[in-house]
């Protein structure tokens, strides 16, 4: 099963998009998201980045992406609650600018993580560290940086889920409902995986100098990245974003 | 990083190397001179007085036991030691006649292409064609050329099928498989693998032998391997070393370090099968049966020997090979 920043393969027109285009729809969504305070804006947002998912063809992605953000939000939701009390009292310690604040903040952040999280998982790593390369000019040493990070993003979540099921197996209860005494058993677990991340990340540097790393040039990479129409569509429509977040602010 | 020392040991003892001399030969596309490297970390040496040397176009296997220093002996050959790793290096690895020490690694890659035991972390794309990709764009491989050394490297191996599909969905064998393409694609003077066949089934480890094989023989490209299933080894390398508590204890053609059957064993390297049945029969009828590595070659032995003409050895050549079919 693909887990998070897995590229999905396809050819949507998502799929087809310069991957420049993509980090700018990316970005315009989280800048919009921040320009703006509307709920119902931010609501749009949201359902603009839903949407990308479903022409991506990665729907069920989306979906569950959002589940995750909702139930990280709702406890965001609820100490917003607790904590702000200006404004009106609604109900017992609720207050009317408490549940305004709250809704933004959570709609904010779901905003601003859902549109890059699926857009990335629609673009190859290579392709964006390619683009970046040969169209926004950046080093190759740090594109690949941002590559090997993000292909190393899912390799880890899996070996950390598959340490997991061993663990559960020898009957360690990370089956817990407990979701406090399930981070207690995770905790430990961090320090074995950091060790043998940054021994996996040192053998993969070893690899790319022993092919030839140093040696990369800008023009040397074999994929080209020309903006097509449908790149001038989707800046314009994340030019649109901005501008109306502007607007309904 | 930086190698610690690059001076040669005063006073460790001679390599005990049953074939190959000392002395570093003049056609030697990788020798090591009495080379020993302690890990930083480590208290013995993982290599001891290493000497070997690799004539262009051979096709060498390693094996011995774990522990070894098999895979430490693939770091020095591939210049990760002393580059990468630290600890206390004395010797010399000479490259195409060039000491290690002053080359980077990026250097010694244009002659030798390694692919190291540990192939999940060596991945370096998501996609198996990005992977391949990856050092001909380095090396600056014209545009023109890409296309066809991608789609030669992944045939040679037999995956030109899994060209679009994402590594991390790739079973470990397939991966070793797009680990090796990355590897040929460069179209190195050396091809040094390090347990190239360690997660493959036994007909893709033949596959995998059968591409070298042909590799080395029609390219000319010097193959030096890192095994443990030793039939492999003896069926298509032409040059055995065997390493045990970090020293090379036997090292030349393979039927001459075969020889040494009884020596193997203690230090828990067992020869082929149809090697240990032949050597025993050898023992009990005497010496007129020649020691087999192959099965074919065994049977053709025993018939001759049966028939009357044991003592005819011509078919006890390095030419021959015959399929590789486990006892």
């Amino acid at each position: 099963m693909a887990g998070l920043l897995d590229y999905t393969d396809g050819s949507s027109v998502l799929h087809r998009l310069n991957p420049l285009t993509k980090l700018v729809l990316a970005f315009a969504v989280c800048v919009a998201a921040f320009v703006t305070g509307n709920l119902w804006y931010l609501a749009a947002l949201l359902a603009f980045s839903l949407g990308l998912g479903f022409v991506g063809g990665i729907g069920r992605v989306a979906l569950r992406l959002l589940w995750t953000l909702v139930r990280v939000c709702a406890f965001l939701f609820v100490l917003q609650l607790l904590f702000i009390r200006a404004g009106t009292p609604i109900w017992l310690f609720v207050t009317d600018v408490g549940v305004a604040t709250a809704a933004r903040v959570s709609l904010r952040l779901m905003d601003a993580t859902m549109p890059l999280v699926l857009l990335l998982s629609v673009t190859q790593a290579s392709d964006l560290s390619g683009a970046l390369v040969k169209v926004a000019r950046l080093p190759y040493r740090y594109a690949f940086t941002l590559m090997t990070a993000l292909r190393f993003i899912p390799v880890f979540t899996g070996e950390m889920a598959h340490i997991i099921q061993a663990q559960t197996a020898r009957g360690v209860p990370f089956d817990t409902k407990n979701p406090l005494r399930r981070v207690s058993l995770i905790l430990p677990l961090c320090v074995p995986l950091l060790v043998s991340s940054v021994g996996r990340i040192d053998q993969a540097a070893i690899s790319a100098e022993a092919r030839g790393f140093y040696l990369r040039r800008r023009d040397s990479g074999y994929k080209d990245y020309p903006f097509a129409v449908r790149d001038g569509v989707a800046l314009l429509v994340a030019a649109a974003l901005i501008a109306a977040a502007v607007l309904v602010r | 990083m930086t190698p610690t020392a690059t001076e040669t040991a005063a006073e460790t003892a001679t390599g005990t190397a049953t074939g190959t001399a000392a002395a570093p030969h003049t056609s030697a596309i990788i020798a090591t001179d009495r080379l020993s490297f302690t890990y930083a970390a480590g208290t013995r040496p993982a290599l001891d007085d290493i000497n070997l040397q690799v004539a262009a176009g051979d096709f060498v296997g390693i094996i011995g036991p774990s522990g070894a220093g098999k895979s430490t002996l693939a770091a020095a050959l591939s210049g990760v030691i002393p580059h990468y790793w630290k600890g206390s290096f004395y010797g010399a690895v000479r490259v195409d006649g060039r000491d290690s020490c002053e080359q980077s690694l990026t250097d010694i890659s244009r002659t030798v292409a390694t692919v190291f035991q540990d192939i999940e972390a060596q991945m370096v794309a998501a996609i198996v064609e990005d992977e391949v990709l990856f050092g001909l764009e380095n090396f600056g491989v014209p545009k023109a050329d890409i296309p066809g050394r991608v789609t030669d490297a992944l045939d040679l191996v037999g995956i030109a099928d899994l060209r679009r599909r994402t590594i991390s969905s790739l079973s470990g064998g397939q991966r070793q498989k797009v680990a090796l393409a990355a590897a040929l694609a460069l179209r190195p003077r050396v091809l040094l693998l390090d347990e190239p066949t360690s997660e493959l089934d036994p007909a893709s480890s033949v596959q995998i032998f059968e591409t070298l094989q042909r590799l080395n023989r029609e390219q000319g490209i010097t193959v030096i391997v890192i095994e443990q299933k030793i039939m492999l080894l003896c069926a298509y390398a032409r040059t055995l070393g065997v390493m045990d508590g970090g020293r090379l204890v036997h090292h030349g053609p393979v039927r001459t370090v075969l020889e040494h059957i009884e020596d193997l064993e203690t230090r828990g390297v067992n020869a082929p099968r149809v090697t240990t049945f032949t050597h025993a029969l050898r023992r009990a009828v005497g010496a007129g049966l020649p020691l087999t590595v192959t099965v074919d070659e065994t049977e053709s032995a025993l018939r001759r020997a049966f028939s009357g003409a044991a003592n005819d050895t011509t078919h006890n050549t390095q030419g021959e090979r015959d399929v590789y079919a486990p006892l």
